[in-house]
């Protein structure tokens, strides 16, 4: 006959036991270590103003790209620069408003879902935050910048080479614009005659001088 | 420098530790049971409200759409000052008073599209950080209640299994209790030659 069960044989075993040990170890350090990060992620996710980073670094380049050239005179007299730069502005502040919140939200939900045992998010908030895409009122602004600025040289080179022209066509006794010369006579009979000249003359006087 | 080495001159607190100086666990069940209840605590006390707070953000936030009218008034501000200093700086920039007068109409008119352009890019953006916010929120509720289900499960399989057994060995007690009686009242009458 089977002797009577006995209460230690049912007991956990040494390894069993030592099992327990390490993982009670493991958790004990966890509570210490990694829960007081967590806490303190839970906060930061809470308090940290990610939308005004994101604001900062989009009106840091708003006006970077639209002012950094420094004023110009063209520019200044457009009745539409300063509404083209306000416009700019509002779009890249709007997207910028979003771009935080998104990357705040995502940081607090990634923090929840730690603290909940489920998936967290690796990424940080604020790398999510500075990453604001060019909106298109920003691009479009520049865009007109761009074509004021290149009229304006365009003005002024055209000026420039007309003047240059007209005072080497004076210079060569020729009218301003090169449209009649003066007739040159060694007998002086014909002194003061002027003779049009020709597309022919025209592109001769041009290429040879 | 030998590998040991380094482990000394990196590690001296951990060096010589040894898994006997871990603290005894005799009932492992016991242990578990107070960490998991330790573990809710902790969750209800430190994240619950934070929770709460996030579910009621996800559904009820509008501080995009808020901040945009006062965002447009400001930039307009800001844009105005920069002409205003700009034509400060040129002497008037030979403008007529025609030319600053469609500047302001043109700056009137930007601040009021500006707004409008703000509202709806916000009242856009908003909706979509709200619905992305509330769908991660659900998705972490899922696996919530995906594990609270499985543990749930594990618990009441063990409960019905313990019943199952408890059953099985009262019916094998009374079996077993039947099967003596009857063999004692044989003995009985076989000794007693009934």
């Amino acid at each position: 006959m089977s002797s009577k069960p006995k209460a230690q044989d049912y007991q956990a075993s040494e390894a069993e036991k030592t099992q327990a040990s390490v993982a009670k170890a493991e958790k004990d350090y966890f509570n210490q270590t990694y829960a007081p990060l967590l806490r303190e992620m839970r906060d930061t996710a809470s308090q940290e103003d990610l939308g005004g980073v994101a604001r900062g670094v989009a009106g840091a380049d708003t006006m970077q790209s639209l002012t950094g050239q420094g004023p110009s005179l063209a520019g200044t007299k457009s009745v539409d620069q300063a509404a083209d730069l306000a416009s700019a502005a509002v779009g890249q502040m709007a997207a910028a408003s979003a771009q935080g919140l998104a990357a705040s939200r995502q940081q607090q939900t990634g923090v929840l879902g730690t603290a909940r045992g489920q998936a967290g998010e690796a990424m940080s908030g604020l790398a999510q935050a500075s990453r604001i895409q060019n909106t298109k009122d920003l691009q479009a602004a520049k865009a007109k910048q761009q074509v004021r600025e290149a009229q304006t040289a365009a003005a002024v080179n055209v000026g420039t080479t007309l003047f240059a022209q007209g005072a080497q066509n004076l210079g060569s006794g020729s009218s301003f614009f090169g449209g009649k010369t003066e007739v040159k006579d060694s007998t002086n009979k014909d002194k003061n005659i002027e003779r049009t000249n020709t597309l022919a003359d025209r592109f001769s006087i041009g290429t040879y001088g | 420098m030998a590998l040991a080495d380094y482990s000394n001159a990196l590690m001296p607190d951990t060096r010589g530790f040894s898994t006997s100086s871990l603290q005894n666990v005799d009932d492992p069940e016991k242990a578990f049971a107070d960490i998991t209840r330790q573990d809710y605590e902790s969750y209800i006390q430190d994240y619950r409200s934070f929770e709460e707070s996030l579910i009621d953000k996800a559904k009820n936030d509008t501080s995009l759409i808020d901040r945009a009218p006062e965002d447009a008034a400001k930039q307009s501000e800001i844009a105005q000052g920069v002409q205003d200093r700009n034509i400060s700086r040129y002497g008037g920039a030979g403008l007529s008073v025609a030319q600053r007068q469609q500047q302001q109409v043109a700056n009137q008119r930007q601040g009021q599209l500006g707004l409008a352009a703000g509202l709806n890019t916000s009242r856009t953006a908003q909706r979509d950080i709200n619905q992305s916010t509330l769908a991660d929120l659900i998705n972490i509720g899922q696996g919530v209640n995906r594990s609270s289900l499985s543990s749930m499960g594990t618990a009441s399989q063990n409960a019905a299994a313990k019943a199952s057994a408890y059953k099985n060995a009262k019916a094998s007690h009374t079996s077993q209790m039947i099967g003596m009686g009857s063999s004692l009242a044989a003995t009985a009458i076989m000794a007693f030659a009934i």
